[in-house]
């Protein structure tokens, strides 16, 4: 157990400090490690090497299949299935296929974003490693932690303590698995 | 910051103006005077747009626009210079037949079908609403309100500058809740009089809400088009954030969708109903190359500029959101030339084409009206602080971030 960690987590004492450590693992190669502060941090994001999140892609296509849904149905239903003469109308005009397809659109993008959101954060998650951790709920009050994993190809024990001990991180332990 | 240079802009101005008027020799009188007000409605749009966002920031004690809004509150110094200019139209109702642009004046103008406009029961019956004694009280008092509300927010935001004292935004708090309803009432009046009036036969619920999608559009365009023109001339470095040019474009976004959904709205209603009286009106806008100018509507005016606005990349870049503004200024445009020159038949009752010399008279009129615009802005720009220092939500503007 003790020779397999999770990973290892550091401790900083300011905003200013985690921010800097953070540009410093980034700049070292890592992907699958985080920060935990108990507010959010202006400029993290980009200390980090975050890039913006992949969800409006997954919105514009759920958008995009939503109206398609709408305009192929009603074209379906009013020209092939079940064709009616209303006021005088063509069977299939997409004028009045218009306001279903674009609720569609609404209705899919919105279903799209929410689904796509949990896919990619991967909630709901009951437990993590890093809530073993005793000082942990220090991390939503004064405190800033960046925790590296151990499933990163990077990681290596001793030269990841090293790294984070020279960004300037305190308090450096191993987290159980 | 260094001084703008107003007299250009102003020169560019007259130009237009000198050159619109050329155009009485060539095309005549009416035609110009319709085209005329194409520009006044556009740059009305754009001052009225600038007004009712800064009332906007005002009521909900908005703090990331509040650098933007010190550059609107200069653009709606505009507003005694747009009346000047509306004031030929006003003067040339009351001489000769009255009917110079709006042919309701004139109760002998004959319309199509060989009937006078005092016989015609349309007319008859929206005739409380459409006479000379009102459209000229109306029109007065509608740019003098505007005025009146833009110098209260331009006072108490200047007299912050000075003394910091936090009554004055209590008192644009004050201004913005009655001044909201007051320009929306008035601008869909203003816009029921100046433009739907010119085919006064037809009927539409959704018209002063289309002319507020307009004037949206365009101060948020414009507003974009000044932040980045401030930061290219270094008064704006360390100002303006990605996250401001983010929160406008998505704004933007907002108000292109906003747009098709109230053009539509017009579009669908009338297209299912076909009633006579209202189907007309898209009728003559099928008629030649107008149909073009329709099929742009869709995709130039809505299609093209939502899917480049979803892009975050795209509402960030400089380079790209400043073409996009451009853009939405040129659809406005169009959109504006749309329900204005159509009014403009031949002897059969059909509307004279796009592409004629009645565009390039549209195009001069607005370059007229604006360059005078843009002078009253830059003369205006220098006379404050750049950005309103002593605001209480300044901190929160120069901070903003998503």
């Amino acid at each position: 157990m003790a020779d397999r960690p999770y990973g290892l987590i550091a401790t900083f004492a300011t905003p200013g400090a985690v921010l800097r450590a953070a540009a410093q693992v980034r700049d070292a190669g890592y992907k699958q490690w985080d920060c935990i502060t108990p507010f959010p941090v202006h400029g993290l994001d980009s200390a980090m090497g975050v890039g913006r999140s992949r969800v409006p892609r997954i919105s514009l296509v759920g958008g995009i299949t939503g109206f398609c849904t709408g305009m192929s149905m009603i074209w379906f239903m009013d020209r092939f299935d079940y064709p009616l003469t209303v006021g005088g109308k063509p069977f299939f005009s997409p004028l009045f296929a218009f306001p279903v397809s674009y609720e569609l659109t609404i209705l899919f993008t919105a279903f799209a974003t929410i689904g796509g959101m949990f896919v990619l954060n991967g909630l709901p998650m009951h437990h993590h490693p890093v809530l073993h951790y005793e000082h942990i709920r220090r991390g939503t009050d004064d405190l800033f932690f960046i925790v590296i994993e151990r499933a990163d190809p990077r990681f290596n024990l001793e030269t990841t303590r090293s790294l984070l001990a020279r960004a300037g991180g305190t308090d450096i332990a191993e987290l159980a698995p | 910051m260094k001084k703008p240079d107003t007299t250009k802009a102003l020169w560019i101005g007259l130009a237009g103006i000198a050159l619109t008027a050329l155009g009485i020799r060539v095309s005549g009188a009416h035609v110009v005077a319709t085209a005329w007000l194409v520009g006044l409605g556009f740059w009305s749009a754009v001052a009225i747009g600038m007004l009712m966002m800064i009332l906007i920031h005002h009521i909900f004690d908005a703090s990331w626009s509040t650098v933007l809004r010190r550059q609107y509150e200069h653009g709606v110094a505009a507003f005694p210079w747009l009346l000047l200019m509306f004031l030929p139209l006003v003067a040339a109702s009351f001489v000769g037949s009255h009917d110079l642009v709006w042919p309701w004046m004139n109760p002998d103008h004959q319309i199509a079908g060989g009937h006078l406009v005092k016989e015609d029961l349309l007319y008859l019956k929206k005739r409380a609403f459409l006479n000379l004694p009102l459209f000229v009280f109306v029109t007065i008092g509608f740019f003098a309100l505007w005025i009146w509300i833009s110098a209260r927010l331009r006072k108490a935001s200047f007299s912050q500058d000075a003394d910091g004292d936090v009554k004055w935004t209590r008192m644009n708090g004050k201004t913005a809740g009655f001044g909201i309803p007051i320009v929306a009432v008035t601008l869909t009046a203003g816009a029921i009089y100046w433009f739907k009036s010119l085919e006064y036969h037809w009927f539409s619920t959704m018209y002063g809400v289309w002319y507020f999608a307009n004037c949206m559009r365009g101060a948020l365009a414009c507003g974009v088009l000044i932040m980045l023109w401030l930061y290219d001339r270094g008064d704006f470095r360390g100002i303006l954030k990605t996250d401001h040019l983010w929160a406008i474009g998505q704004l933007m976004l907002t108000f292109t969708v906003f747009w098709a959904y109230i053009s539509f709205s017009q579009y669908f209603l009338i297209w299912n109903a076909n009633v006579p009286e209202e189907t007309f009106w898209y009728n003559i806008r099928e008629y030649g190359d107008w149909w073009y100018v329709s099929l742009f509507l869709v995709f130039g005016n809505f299609l093209l500029p939502f899917l480049l606005l979803l892009s975050y990349r795209y509402k960030v870049s400089h380079a790209a959101i400043r073409r996009i503004a451009c853009l939405i200024l040129f659809v406005i445009f169009v959109d504006i030339t749309y329900n204005i020159l159509p009014a403009l038949q031949d002897a059969k009752g059909n509307p004279q084409p796009f592409l004629s010399m009645n565009l390039l008279w549209a195009a001069t009129s607005v370059v007229g009206v604006g360059g005078v615009c843009i002078a009253a802005y830059l003369r205006s720009l220098p006379t404050t602080k750049l950005i309103p220092i002593r605001d209480p939500r300044i901190g929160e503007c120069l901070s903003h971030h998503e």
